[in-house]
């Protein structure tokens, strides 16, 4: 009885230690569902997220890349941001904020934040800061990578919500296209392929 | 409960009863795997799955693609309330519509198929995961999201080209002349070769 005790205290301890805790979505989002059975792997996430009111927010893996990123982009673009908003940002997750009011919003405490009402970055042709956003961050994650600090470079992933409509998720793929990003992966949920199940006799030629 | 039983042990005096310290592990142990099941479920399960996309490149040369028979065309307009619109080819297009059902947008893209298979017959291709050569009728299919659509229908349309092994298929934009068309399906839609590059690069 002991030994079987010590066993599946063990494991648990191990699947607890390894589970990682579902972070804070910044946005509720329901993906539609697909018959793909690819999982998303296990390398740093370049996440857009795109709520069903078509507000895009932003999220990407590692620390030091988002250093070097928000960095970057303090230094092309005026955001005024302090030592210590820097490092807030590098340990924060996703945002949806317009460059103007970063500074706001890393200035509200972090368990504060679900109270932040965020306007989503701007997509729009006449003010596109996605691009910008998604470019430094390929370009710091590249940078992290040649330093050794992460080993892979991002795939980028859009995550949106299955009644966001067209016209949000049109802007954030021309974004990619624009940027030369013509490769992306789309979250989905599950959902059964009636080739396997033979319901259907679809997909033979 | 009033009474309580008292079992004699024999000699109430002398030395008092060795007291066991093995204690019932059961409950604890149970507790244990309960746990491990719903770490070990929750962790596999929270992975999402991904459907990999991959757009034309803008700065591709008109030049250097190859053009497409007129017959293999299918175009998929995905418009609002979950209906898709769809017509073939580009000369004397009908516009038909349907849904994103089993019997429906597959239906349409099997039934091409067939059509295509019968008019130019089978090419052979290698698959691209075993690398054996395989016959099939190819069809070229231009997903077309309206302004109006929901994100879940190209989802379903992109799903569509998965079940029903479309190797060739893309996502554009709708040009003025196909808004024209879904509005008045009857005066049919004729593309001028102009109109024609036009509608179909991505911008």
């Amino acid at each position: 009885m002991t030994a079987m005790c010590d066993v599946a205290f063990l494991l648990l301890t191990f699947f607890m230690l390894t589970a990682k805790a579902k972070p804070m979505e910044i946005v509720e989002v329901d993906t539609p569902s697909s018959i793909s059975e690819t999982k998303l792997p296990d390398v740093g996430t370049l996440t857009i997220l795109v709520g069903a009111d078509g507000k895009v927010y932003l999220d990407m893996a590692g620390s030091h890349t988002r250093r070097e990123l928000i960095e970057q982009m303090n230094s092309q673009y005026p955001m005024n941001l302090t030592e210590k908003e820097m490092v807030q940002f590098a340990n924060s997750g996703a945002f949806g904020v317009p460059r103007n009011r970063l500074k706001s919003w890393l200035d509200v405490e972090p368990s504060q934040r679900d109270k932040f009402v965020s306007p989503g970055i701007p997509t729009d042709t006449t003010d596109n800061q996605l691009a910008p956003w998604i470019h430094n961050a390929r370009l710091a994650q590249f940078k992290m990578k040649q330093e050794g600090k992460v080993k892979e470079e991002y795939v980028i992933v859009v995550k949106a919500d299955a009644s966001t409509p067209y016209d949000a998720i049109e802007e954030v793929i021309h974004t990619l296209t624009d940027i030369n990003v013509n490769k992306f992966n789309l979250i989905t949920s599950m959902e059964v392929n009636p080739n396997k199940v033979g319901a259907m006799g679809g997909g033979e030629k | 409960m009033a009474e309580m039983q008292v079992k004699d042990s024999g000699g109430g005096k002398g030395k008092p009863k060795k007291m066991s310290t093995r204690v019932d592990l059961t409950p604890m142990v149970d507790l244990g795997f309960l746990l491990i099941t719903f770490f070990m479920l929750t962790t596999t399960l929270s992975k999402p799955q991904i459907m990999a996309l991959v757009m034309p490149d803008k700065d591709v040369k008109l030049e250097d693609l190859e053009p497409v028979k007129e017959g293999k065309v299918l175009t998929l307009l995905l418009g609002a309330n979950d209906k898709v619109y769809w017509y073939e080819g580009i000369t004397d297009a009908k516009l038909d519509s349907t849904d994103y059902s089993a019997e429906g947008l597959r239906k349409v893209i099997l039934n091409k198929m067939d059509k295509v298979q019968s008019t130019y017959g089978q090419d052979t291709y290698n698959d691209i995961k075993t690398k054996e050569e395989k016959k099939g009728s190819f069809i070229n299919v231009i997903i077309k999201p309206t302004k109006e659509s929901r994100y879940k229908n190209l989802v379903d349309a992109l799903d569509e080209m998965a079940i029903t092994h479309v190797r060739y298929y893309v996502i554009l934009d709708v040009s003025d002349l196909e808004r024209e068309f879904m509005k008045h399906p009857e005066k049919g839609l004729n593309f001028s070769a102009e109109e024609q590059v036009d509608a179909n690069t991505t911008k």
